[in-house]
């Protein structure tokens, strides 16, 4: 089976989904925000990068959290809809959920309904409470979820340890060092320097100083897992002519997308130094006809280093087995070919299924030349951007590229 | 259903046995198993010993953060093993001469185990150690 048919909605067309506002609030330990209150910010920052008002939207999608059952049900019953004041006029509000991967799959659901239609004019938002919540409650809940309960719970698997599996594969696979993959923690710092909304902000790194911390799950270091953090995010896409119609100039179209889901269980991945994307992007390319040449920068999900590593590799940025060198040589701020930018979620923060939407919007942010000055990459054109969720269960590409004024490009 | 398939699995590993599922219509072996058959969809389902011999694809030692009810257990490690028969599966390495499991690396011959008696609990789980014969 394959995604590799034409897009019919192409570059131009008046039903081409587009990008029009991002709005994301800081990542850390942030115990006096509120669930509902930050959703309600980031929706209306998402807006006003819009030029849009919340009546100007007719469906919500929501990116689920992981800290609360309860708060999951708030959304998923609508409250979205009553605290922006959309009642009697949003069309509809449901949660998209594939983990780590969510915001990928939230903008092809987007894009569906917009170019089919059924949605006008779609707000995406997400907000999480990792970093607030009580630490051994989201490890337990992180040590059930998504591990098959019957054939690999018994073993005392958890997240760090998935990680550790792939890390640990990644390494002899490509001959990578401890120094390799430390210094792509050391690269995503830089980054975080960069960014205001970063969690570790004015905080260095070195690879002396993560060759040093506690070892947690061999071969991971503590400074090599990522830090459970608070946050959120939201982006609005519309119509190209809807764009343009309400004369806004700079957009971000999809110019394709590829996707792999190639595992449930971490124990039934076949090659765990490899994972989905290889497959993933040769899909994304075949749609879009776009190779890695053709894009200015990634945003790559990267909870372990490896796992982005990895994404490079099949991506075709890098070499193979040269993922993480060519990543610490080519990624940092001034780079050959920037990713990250936002820090990732090693050093931005995690922020569970919001990781992903953040490299999003950093992704969408950046192509609409929105990014703070110092990391702005100049005149960038073009991104890709990768997701993964779960125990890596599968890998998904995004390639997007800027529209410089509606539809007309 | 579901519990059945488990049951045999879990009645397995209690005797020192590791089985994998197998097929009785298009014959290939299932691991995890499962309701139906994921290449022919039957549920004509059976069980096939494994060997116990495969090769280490990939293993941790976790050494802080264990899940509920593991804390105990502290440290140990956990391998990705491909069985000879061509299927794979989680499981816990015993730890080596030295305590520890220095000597592991990837991609070596590995195969079944008992459970070690040091254990604080009994776990439903396949343990391998690494193979005495070099290949």
């Amino acid at each position: 089976m394959s995604e590799s048919g034409p897009v019919k909605i192409g570059k131009g067309s008046p039903e081409d989904p587009v990008f029009v506002g991002v709005g994301e609030l800081p990542s850390g330990r942030y115990p006096q925000r509120s669930f509902i209150g930050d959703l309600t910010l980031v929706a209306l920052r998402a807006l006003k990068d819009a030029q849009m008002a919340p009546r100007d939207v007719d469906t919500i999608i929501l990116i689920p959290n992981l800290h609360s059952f309860n708060d999951q049900a708030d959304l998923i019953f609508s409250r979205l809809v009553e605290e922006l004041g959309l009642n009697g006029h949003a069309k509809a509000s449901f949660m998209v959920h594939s983990g780590g991967s969510t915001s990928d799959n939230a903008v092809r659901v987007a894009s569906g309904l917009i170019a089919s239609g059924h949605a006008r004019t779609v707000l995406v938002l997400q907000c999480e409470r990792w970093g607030s919540a009580n630490l051994a409650e989201m490890v337990t809940m992180l040590s059930k979820n998504g591990i098959p309960g019957e054939w690999e719970l018994p073993t005392g698997l958890q997240f760090n340890a998935i990680g550790a599996l792939i890390t640990r594969r990644y390494m002899h696979a490509s001959r990578s060092s401890p120094s390799d993959m430390a210094a792509m923690c050391v690269a995503l710092r830089q980054w975080a320097q960069l960014n205001p909304n970063a969690m570790y902000k004015g905080k260095s790194l070195t690879v002396e100083q993560v060759l040093a911390s506690r070892m947690i799950a061999d071969p991971l270091h503590a400074m090599e897992c990522p830090m459970l953090a608070d946050g959120a995010a939201a982006f609005v896409m519309t119509s190209a002519q809807n764009a343009a119609k309400r004369g806004i100039r700079a957009t971000v179209r999809i110019a394709g997308s590829g996707g792999c889901v190639s595992h449930y269980s971490i124990g039934q991945e076949a090659d765990l130094a490899v994972l989905g994307w290889p497959t993933a992007a040769k899909r994304a390319y075949e749609q879009s006809a776009w190779g890695p040449k053709d894009a200015d920068f990634a945003e790559i999900y990267d909870s372990y280093a490896a796992v982005t590593a990895i994404a490079v590799e099949g991506l075709g940025l890098a070499e193979g087995g040269e993922g993480a060198r060519w990543f610490a040589k080519n990624s940092t701020p001034g780079g050959k070919f920037p990713c990250n930018t936002n820090g990732g979620l090693l050093s931005a923060g995690h922020t569970g299924v919001g990781g992903g939407m953040a490299l999003l919007i950093e992704g969408v942010r950046q192509l609409l030349w929105r990014a703070e000055s110092e990391r702005q990459i100049n005149g960038c054109e073009r991104c890709i951007v990768g997701g993964t969720g779960g125990s890596y269960m599968d890998a998904q590409v995004l390639l997007l590229e800027r529209v410089a004024s509606g539809v007309s490009a | 259903m579901s519990t059945a398939i488990v049951a045999a699995f879990r009645e397995g590993l209690e005797r020192g046995e590791l089985l994998i599922q197998k097929c009785a219509e298009c014959r290939k072996l299932n691991m995890y198993p499962r309701y139906a058959c994921p290449f022919c969809q039957s549920e004509n389902l059976h069980w096939q010993r494994s060997t116990g011999r495969g090769r280490l694809h990939s293993f941790t030692v976790l050494r802080m953060g264990a899940p509920e009810g593991f804390e105990a257990d502290l440290p140990y490690a956990l391998g990705v093993i491909k069985l000879e028969e061509g299927v794979q599966l989680l499981a816990r390495l015993l730890p080596d001469a030295a305590g520890d499991w220095g000597s592991y690396v990837c991609d070596q011959a590995v195969e079944l185990a008992a459970p070690p008696t040091t254990q604080p609990q009994y776990r439903p789980c396949a343990w391998f150690r690494r193979s005495n014969v070099s290949r």
